[in-house]
């Protein structure tokens, strides 16, 4: 039965426990819903929420589960003679795996009876061909170990389908009677369903945490396997990045620190023009601005943190990069020659400084709009004027918050990459001059990544390793931005 | 105690007059917050405003530095005079005006900076100290006319919001009276403090008094009988009765204030 139905048939049970339970409480009130513990809806609610949540749960637990003790059973199966032959486990896993469901499919569709589909033999029947046939193909002949392994995966996983069925509704039923019995006009369903709805929040509070657990474990695994193929220290202290993809690790160059040079000067560019304007435009908004103005500027602001960053990234890349040639350029309005080509970390800070506007303008204007009235009260009283009153009251009470904002910014403008794959070029380089093109750790994820890659030479596996390098990174940033503004909160609430 | 104000009062001499106002109104949007407000405040006099919440004594106090300017809606008519000049004159910058007339709040609010920082601020901004020393010498004066000094002295960098509210107040009051006002006006300054600071604040009142002309508003009739010489009774925006405070106290002529006082409205 397949997991669909399977849920259709809980969720069926959850309405029909939601009539039966809310019937059966109103009954046994006599009809009036007076003399009921809790409203009608909570004793249906309680009923119907006892048929789907357990039931659910051992679902979801069964579906991670089975998969893994099916496998383990199987691959006990297949000798160590096979594996040399073919590579890896997994190859001969999926081989299995694959001749299961192939036969499966036979089965379905009619082109087998079932029971001649176990009674395949390796020796006399090409099962690749048959297979074939119908669509699945197979990297190689079936050895007569490979079928075998098959089909006793064939058979454990309709073992394992069935029982599943039979356990989830089972627990669906059971849920559904005990708690229709226990049903009674003095039972609390009012409180029983609100250690429900309790459930259901922490599990989707769950689930945002695990998948972060999930991103970092699958980032790890694989920055493990980088480092087994290429020196950590090699990594870390390299000053050159230039990766070969037509050899095997030994002609590539792999350091990361041209990248986070790249990363670093941009993002330094690009705070340097986002956190005053920002900031300016916070002070004008918060503490200067008509409500009319207000109402209109604010919004407007924080439409520039909507547009999509790969349409600044083509602004940078026909707009900003020419301007810059033209000032800084060859023959240019300065008549200095420092820039070569559109693309530098000058174009791509710029770009990047203005998508940052927002962020930093509309905390700070948050945090600005919490410090008391009473400060600019009592500063307005001694006769300071308004300038005066931002720069020596406001701004200092602020200070903390708007560092925490300007975190924030830096972190994500670390993690930026379309900006940079557009505006800043690709040549991995130390250097000091903004008007160079250099790339950042971000864009050289993505080139790594893209195209034909081999997922198990290091040109590849580097990505994981720069990808944690910069998760480490934003993260540190975060947690001190967040450490900091929470301190701040605590003065005046 | 009686005794005490009945000596105060004896030692309190018509010194002429510091503020008037004729004819003032104010209205917040279409509210008619102040109606035609006519009143003469003494210098070196302390001058009470009560009245039930509501009734526009603050209003009134803010119109007196200006500092309802800083509420867009807000809009005065009407003249108000310090020392004969008009401060709604367009001549007049309202921020030197606040210069001179001080300002003490509800709740006190001393600034995130150290106490020195604090008492210096107003001084620094309005660059009354040629260098360090006199600045050192405006803090300690004003600090030991707040009757802060003693308390204070041997942590003028630690935070002044780390002092206890009844400090904090004085620290507000110090840090109004560095700028050498002329007038103190204090919008109910012990209303956030217990009684043993309300205590020391009322006795810094009547020694300020001294020096400037202060103009208090408060809720407590107990407190205004304890502090002022004057006394003005507001009620739903009306001045009602301005006179000395014994006879506002013992011999009301309006009988709004007597049901005031005796605690039949408000």
């Amino acid at each position: 039965m397949s997991n669909l139905l399977i849920i259709a048939i809980i969720l069926g049970l959850g309405v029909a426990g939601f009539v039966l339970g809310r019937q059966r409480a109103l009954v046994s009130a006599g009809g009036d819903k007076r003399n009921l513990h809790s409203l009608p809806i909570y004793y249906g609610a309680n009923v119907a929420l006892s048929a789907i949540l357990p039931a659910t749960g051992l679902l979801a637990i069964w579906l991670i589960v089975q998969p893994m003790a099916i496998n383990s059973a199987v691959s006990d199966l297949i000798s160590d003679d096979s594996i040399s032959e073919t590579g890896t486990r997994d190859l001969v896993m999926a081989d299995v795996r694959r001749v299961a469901e192939g036969l499966d499919r036979a089965v379905q569709t009619g082109a087998m009876g079932a029971d001649t589909s176990f009674a395949l033999d390796a020796g006399t029947d090409d099962v690749r061909d048959t297979l074939a046939s119908l669509g699945v193909a197979l990297g190689s002949d079936v050895t007569p170990e490979t079928l075998a392994a098959g089909q006793r995966y064939r058979e454990l996983l309709g073992t394992g389908n069935l029982l599943k069925t039979l356990a989830v509704i089972a627990t669906g039923l059971l849920g559904l009677c005990v708690t229709y019995l226990r049903t009674h006009k003095d039972f609390r369903a009012r409180n029983t369903v609100e250690n429900g709805v309790l459930l259901l929040l922490i599990g989707a509070a769950s689930i945002a945490v695990l998948t972060t657990v999930g991103i970092v474990l699958s980032l790890v695994f694989n920055t493990i396997e980088f480092f087994r193929l290429y020196q950590a220290s090699d990594f870390f202290f390299g000053t050159n990045w230039s990766p070969s993809f037509s050899g095997r690790g030994q002609t590539s160059e792999l350091g990361i620190l041209p990248l986070l040079w790249g990363t670093l000067y941009i993002s330094f560019v690009a705070l340097v023009v986002a956190v005053p304007l920002g900031l300016f435009a916070a002070i004008y908004l918060s503490e200067y601005a008509s409500k009319g103005v207000r109402s209109v500027a604010k919004p407007l602001l924080e439409l520039l943190a909507g547009i999509p960053t790969i349409v600044y990234g083509l602004f940078a890349l026909l707009t900003v990069g020419p301007l810059l040639v033209e000032a800084f350029g060859d023959g240019g309005l300065f008549g200095v020659s420092w820039m070569a080509g559109g693309t530098a970390v000058m174009t791509a800070g710029l770009v990047m400084g203005i998508m940052l506007i927002p962020f930093v303008s509309s905390l700070s204007d948050d945090i600005i709009n919490a410090v008391p009235q009473a400060m600019r009260d009592g500063s307005y009283g001694l006769g300071a004027t308004k300038s005066e009153t931002v720069r020596q009251v406001i701004l200092p009470a602020a200070l903390p918050g708007i560092v925490g904002a300007v975190l924030l910014a830096a972190s994500r403008a670390i993690g930026e990459t379309m900006i940079v794959v557009l505006g800043a070029g690709a040549a991995a380089r130390l250097s000091l001059n903004p008007f160079d093109a250099m790339t950042t750790v971000t864009a050289k994820i993505v080139s790594q990544l893209t195209g034909d890659s081999d997922f198990a030479s290091p040109e590849a596996l580097v990505a994981f390793a720069l990808g944690i390098t910069l998760f480490v990174i934003t993260l540190g940033l975060n947690v001190f931005a967040l450490y900091i503004v929470r301190k701040y909160r605590e003065q005046y609430d | 105690m009686e005794d005490m104000i009945q000596v105060d009062r004896a030692m309190s001499t018509q010194q002429g007059t510091k503020i008037s106002a004729k004819g003032v109104q104010v209205y917040y949007g279409d509210n008619h917050a102040i109606k035609d407000v006519n009143v003469e405040i003494d210098d070196k006099t302390v001058t009470a405003f009560i009245g039930p919440s509501g009734c526009g004594k603050s209003t009134f106090l803010r119109c007196l530095n200006r500092m309802n300017d800083t509420i867009d809606v807000a809009r005065v008519a009407g003249d108000i005079l310090i020392d004969g000049e008009d401060i709604y004159d367009p001549k007049v910058d309202p921020v030197q005006l606040r210069a001179k007339v001080g300002m003490v709040f509800q709740k006190p609010n001393p600034f995130p900076k150290s106490i020195y920082d604090n008492v210096a601020y107003g001084p620094k901004i309005h660059g009354l100290a040629r260098n360090k020393a006199e600045l050192d010498a405006i803090v300690e004066s004003s600090l030991r006319k707040a009757a802060l000094w003693n308390e204070a002295k041997d942590r003028l960098d630690a935070p002044g919001t780390g002092l206890s509210g009844g400090q904090q107040q004085r620290l507000c009051i110090a840090r109004a009276i560095a700028t050498a006002p002329e007038v103190l006006l204090m919008d109910e300054p012990c209303s956030a403090l217990d009684p043993i600071a309300t205590a020391q604040v009322e006795e810094l009142i009547d020694e300020l008094r001294q020096s400037f002309s202060v103009v208090i508003v408060t809720h407590s009739m107990q407190q205004a009988a304890r502090v002022s010489q004057k006394t003005a009774f507001f009620h739903l925006g009306n001045l009602v009765e301005y006179d000395d405070t014994d006879k506002i106290f013992t011999n009301p002529q309006d009988s709004r204030t007597e049901s005031y006082i005796s605690g039949r409205i408000g």
